[in-house]
């Protein structure tokens, strides 16, 4: 089977115990304004562009001209000439297609820097929209004795198959208001509290990883709200970590030909720590990463 | 050759009833004084011993012609002992000094520096160029030693070596050095034993023996060491001059100079002070010898060197820690440290593999933080059981801005490369590091290690261009049909690539390897009978440099090895062209003859193509096997004593130079532009983060690399997270030196070598905007390859090459 990946790295503690090497999977279902790797967003794959770097003769067909390019062109261009023999530093394609016993093979050359109790994160974009890859492909790793992580937005309705496949589970809740979630990426929660009340009762490492968006979901009310949700679940064996809005990845909405439409997502003085104490009020078991 | 000593005054009876130094001074006051020091030296903007030093030896040339040259040399260094003008500052505690060993002249740390000032030939006069006349050594005098020294057999010599490189050093396709300092003498038995000690055994041995070469060194080097004793004199006598006009604890003081001097280094140490005050005469002498700039002398294994007298004394860790920091601002030299690159060395484990820090180790570490010297280099050696304590006391270093940051060595790794090699087992704990990285065995090793430099990236241009530089149109390479390879055609060419590159290396290393032995003849016609006597020759009898028997137990010449992210990245480009576009292999050798002048796209082609750094498989296993082929050429060659060559892959800020003289390559790199750093990628094309940095270097073969290699990471500070530095040194132990160091492996050796600055380039050029703001002492100290400098001044190629090869998107952590 094979996958779709659009980046990979290595990361400490930030996405699962240790030091940990990162799979990016292309493709998401969610379209939140504030997304980090736009890249990763068409399960496709996205063209990355760098304009000081591209020429009109990277192109046979004239999608370029000035250092732009004319993505309609593109859709229906196959293959591209631009990411084989005209191959240029202002132009790539996000996606590369890589065996499930590819990325088992790398994972291995890469097990001298799994240090810590690290292992392979399976992240995106959102994971389970190769569901069946990825199930294969955590399986093989844990067979051969890797921890394994999953980061994901816990919508897909089959998640749950694969919590024993995956030794740190990561969900991202972003809101407490289903209507809220639904306008803004696209997307409901009610696959989502299904999924994070079965990973709450049945998973041993859940962590829960609430994005803190200014505007989205900091006003007066919502730290409480999201607290309330969380508690009446069993997280006795949950984490949850507040993450401050950045735009690290904004530079990357130009690049792939996508209007950023994200206004002034920065938290007030004293916000993230609002929501965990507010947390931790409620028993909630907060952590930093 | 006389066995006892000249010693004038009191005969170092008993000193149990005076007070020591940390009952006159206390560990704050030494402190002081120490940086008083410091800033006086740097106040000096001129160096005219070595010139005086020069018309000494003029001077013993004639009044010595009829001695057997290392007699000659030894009583050389005797008159330059007792002519000399010594003088002992208000601030000092020891006396010597290395100022009149060193002309302010080291390229890197002089401002006017420029990297197309390269010549292609190390002229031993171009010293004299260095000096800008004064009233006291006009134009006249400077010029008469410069023709003097132009008369010399070895600069004639050396000039007879150069031509058999020909051309081929102009254009830096490889380049040779006769080989000065860069050694490690072991003063553990002679500060054990005393000079005195040492003229016994010395005396004895000139007994047992019938054969005149060998009497004659004995007899030498027990001549030389006769200087130590006359500088020990005369400095004593001076502080007892200084005594009749000082008053309380200076006074004091330097009664208790003038009583130590009057003991060491003729007779043993006997505690902590008496221990660096015979180390310093000891090295003074020993620099004065090779005259001007014997650069990257090292101390060797300084703490356990030490240690011994420290428990003696016993000295707490505050008064050591107060006599360190004079000892440090010994080896600084007038207003930039032009005495570069001598090395100290702490830490490490013994053969069993037990750890051998000591307290002396965290004295000198802490001598080390306060003073924030530009030199000497700190090195510290590591191994898989290094106690947390240390890289704790190692996490100020790497984090605090502007601070030194220390060469980390991974004993471990280095033990089997050495073994490898052929260092007896014996002797591994006793390695020590020379220069930027030369691993070295303590007093048994010569290594000559700058004896050779070989651009790959230059013969690869010469190859790809029929043998003719694409930077002058000259000839200095094989056509590919001198190569026994006739091509009709680019496609051809670039087809043969490979085979082509290896047979035009095979051909350019055995030119280097003959004009390198030259090199290396030409400077056994400058014997070194001291520091014989500390590397072997006083059991040996023989010359350090002798080019016909080897006076140490090990033996080698170093080949520093430039090129090999280019090169490999270069390969599998080109194998990448010819697979997706082989109509145009014509278009890509004029594109590379061009510089890409016309051919930007195909530039960019070239640029995309995978780079080493990056964990792509088949560019880490060109890289590695690049590596292996290379140096198992190298170490098949012969030195002048028929030991092997040494591969060193290390550039220090030859990169800058040398790839100054390549020109267009395969992987998309213009002309004149840098090579990559040592083993690591070339900047700005690993950008996937230090783990797959990592990945890619752990593919390269280590064990073939007993010269050694550099290898830099530039790390941005905002990665680690602890509260303290103690505690960001456990995170770099956890986070870079573990799986760098110490991580599973299934084959082959880990990596032995690394040095860090941990900064950003916004840090750097807000720096360089505004100084006065951000290093208000006016220094700042930063790595550069094996040596700190004060990045204030350098030259601003060599800042921007710095602020370059930080490169963090090949070192990010997340």
């Amino acid at each position: 089977m094979q996958l779709r990946v659009f980046q990979e790295g290595f990361n400490y503690a930030q996405d699962g115990p240790g030091n940990r090497l990162v799979y990016h999977l292309q493709g998401c279902n969610l379209r939140c304004p504030w997304c980090a790797n736009p890249e990763g967003l068409d399960p496709a794959g996205t063209l990355l562009v760098q304009a000081e770097w591209l020429t009109e003769a990277v192109c046979p067909h004239h999608a370029i001209r000035e250092h732009r390019l004319d993505r309609s062109r593109c859709a229906s261009c196959t293959p591209r000439p631009c990411l084989h023999e005209r191959r240029n530093q202002g132009i790539r394609c996000s996606a590369r297609v890589l065996t499930v016993a590819a990325l088992v093979d790398q994972a291995r050359r890469s097990a001298p820097l799994m240090f810590d109790g690290g292992g392979v994160t399976l992240s995106g974009g959102e994971p389970t929209l190769q569901f069946r890859a990825v199930a294969q492909l955590l399986g093989q790793l844990q067979a051969e004795g890797f921890h394994t992580a999953l980061e994901t937005n816990g919508t897909h309705p089959r998640l749950p198959e694969l919590f024993p496949l995956v030794d740190a589970l990561i969900l991202d809740v972003k809101h407490h208001d289903d209507a809220v979630l639904r306008r803004v990426t696209g997307v409901g929660d009610a696959v989502l509290r299904r999924n994070l009340a079965r990973a709450c009762a049945g998973h041993g490492d859940l962590r829960v990883r609430i994005p803190v968006v200014h505007g989205f979901n900091d006003a007066p009310g919502d730290a409480e709200r999201f607290a309330d949700a969380f508690a009446a679940l069993p997280t006795d064996r949950a984490t949850f970590e507040c993450l401050p809005f950045h735009e690290y990845g904004k530079i990357k909405w130009a690049q792939c030909g996508l209007p950023y439409r994200m206004g002034d997502g920065a938290l007030a003085a004293g916000t993230l720590e609002h929501f965990q104490a507010v947390f931790r009020a409620r028993n909630l078991r907060v952590v930093e990463t | 050759m006389r066995v006892q000593p000249v010693l004038s005054g009191p005969s170092g009876a008993c000193c149990e009833a005076e007070p020591s130094i940390h009952a006159i001074y206390d560990p704050e006051t030494l402190g002081r004084m120490a940086q008083a020091r410091f800033q006086e030296e740097r106040r000096l903007d001129r160096l005219d011993g070595w010139l005086r030093i020069k018309e000494i030896q003029r001077a013993a040339d004639g009044r010595l012609a009829g001695q057997p040259p290392m007699s000659r040399a030894a009583l050389t260094l005797q008159a330059m002992a007792r002519e000399l003008p010594l003088s002992l500052s208000e601030h000092a505690v020891f006396a010597g000094s290395q100022d009149d060993a060193f002309a302010r002249s080291y390229a890197l740390i002089n401002p006017a520096f420029k990297v197309d000032a390269f010549t292609g030939y190390c002229d031993p006069t171009a010293v004299f160029g260095d000096v800008t006349p004064n009233a006291e050594f006009p134009q006249a005098r400077i010029s008469a030693l410069r023709d003097y020294a132009q008369t010399l057999p070895f600069t004639r010599q050396l000039q007879a070596a150069y031509a058999l490189a020909g051309d081929c050093t102009h254009e830096a396709v490889f380049f040779i050095e006769q080989v000065t300092g860069h050694m490690i003498p072991d003063f553990r038995t002679v500060l054990r034993e005393g000079v005195v000690g040492l003229l016994e055994t010395l005396h004895g041995r000139l007994q047992e023996t019938e054969d005149p070469a060998r009497r004659e060194g004995y007899a030498a080097m027990g001549q030389a060491l006769e200087a130590v004793l006359i500088l020990a004199s005369r400095y004593a006598d001076l502080c007892r001059e200084q005594q009749a006009a000082a008053q309380g604890p200076r006074k004091q003081a330097l009664a208790l100079m003038e009583r130590t001097l009057r003991r060491v280094p003729a007779r043993p140490a006997y505690d902590l002070y008496s221990a660096i005050q015979a180390f310093l005469l000891l090295w003074q002498v020993m620099c004065l010898e090779q005259a001007p700039n014997p650069f990257a002398f090292s101390v060797g294994n300084a703490d356990r060197l030490f240690e011994p007298y420290r428990r003696l004394g016993p000295t707490s860790q505050a008064e050591s820690t107060a006599l360190f920091k004079h000892f440090l601002v010994f080896f600084n030299v007038a207003d930039r440290s032009w005495a570069i690159s001598q090395n100290v060395l702490v830490g490490g484990r013994s053969n069993r593999g037990e750890d051998l820090s000591s307290p002396s180790s965290y004295a000198l570490l802490d001598a080390y933080f306060a003073m924030n010297l530009p030199q000497p280099i700190l090195s510290v050696k590591l191994h898989r059981n290094t106690p947390p304590e240390l890289y704790r006391q190692l996490g100020r270093f790497f984090f605090t801005p502007g601070m030194l940051t220390p060469s980390l060595f991974n004993d471990d790794a280095l033990f089997q490369v050495l073994a490898r090699s052929g260092i007896a087992a014996g002797d591994l704990e006793d390695y020590a590091v020379a220069g930027c990285q030369e691993p070295l065995v303590m007093g048994k090793d010569n290594g000559n290690t700058t004896n050779s430099w070989l651009n790959l990236a230059k013969i690869l241009e010469l190859t790809l261009q029929d043998g003719v530089s694409a930077i002058t149109g000259q000839k200095l390479g094989l056509s590919h049909a001198e190569l026994g390879m006739p091509a009709r055609s680019a496609l051809e060419r670039l087809g043969t690539l490979r085979t082509a590159f290896y047979a035009q290396t095979e051909g350019m290393v055995d030119r280097m390897v003959a004009a390198a032995n030259a090199a290396s003849r030409a400077i056994a016609l400058l014997p070194v009978p001291f520091l014989s006597a500390f590397m072997g020759g006083a059991e040996t009898g023989i010359d350090t440099r002798d080019d016909r028997a080897q006076g140490t137990t090990y033996n080698g010449s170093g080949c520093l090895i430039h090129g090999l992210s280019v090169v490999a990245d270069a390969f599998v480009a080109v194998d990448q062209f010819l697979a997706e576009r082989p109509k145009d292999a014509e278009r890509l050798i004029a594109a590379l003859r061009t510089d890409f002048v016309h051919d930007e796209d195909l530039r960019q082609y070239l640029r995309a193509c995978p780079k080493f750094g990056n964990h792509v498989e088949r560019v880490d296993r060109e890289a590695r096997v690049v590596a292996q082929h290379i140096s198992r050429m190298v170490a098949g060659k012969r030195n002048y004593l028929g030991n092997p060559f040494r591969p060193d892959w290390s550039t220090p800020s030859t990169h800058l130079l040398y790839g100054h003289w390549v020109g267009a390559t395969p992987d998309g790199r213009k002309a004149r532009e840098m090579l990559g750093y040592g083993v690591d990628p070339l900047y700005g094309e690993a950008d996937s983060g230090l783990g797959f940095r990592v990945l890619s270097t752990l593919q390269l073969p280590f064990e073939l690399m007993n010269g050694g290699y550099a290898s830099h990471f530039g790390i941005d500070p905002a990665y680690f997270r602890g509260p303290t530095f103690e505690a960001k040194g456990l995170e770099f132990q956890t986070r870079i030196i573990a799986p760098l160091f110490f991580g599973q492996r299934s084959e082959g050796v880990a990596p032995f070598y690394l040095y860090v600055n941990v900064t950003t380039p916004d840090a750097l050029r807000r720096l360089l905007a505004d100084p006065a703001r951000y290093a208000p002492s006016g220094v700042y100290i930063v790595r550069i390859h094996g040596t700190f400098v004060n990045f204030l001044d350098l030259s601003p190629e060599i800042q921007q090459d710095i602020i370059q090869r930080l490169d963090l998107r090949s070192t990010a952590l997340a």
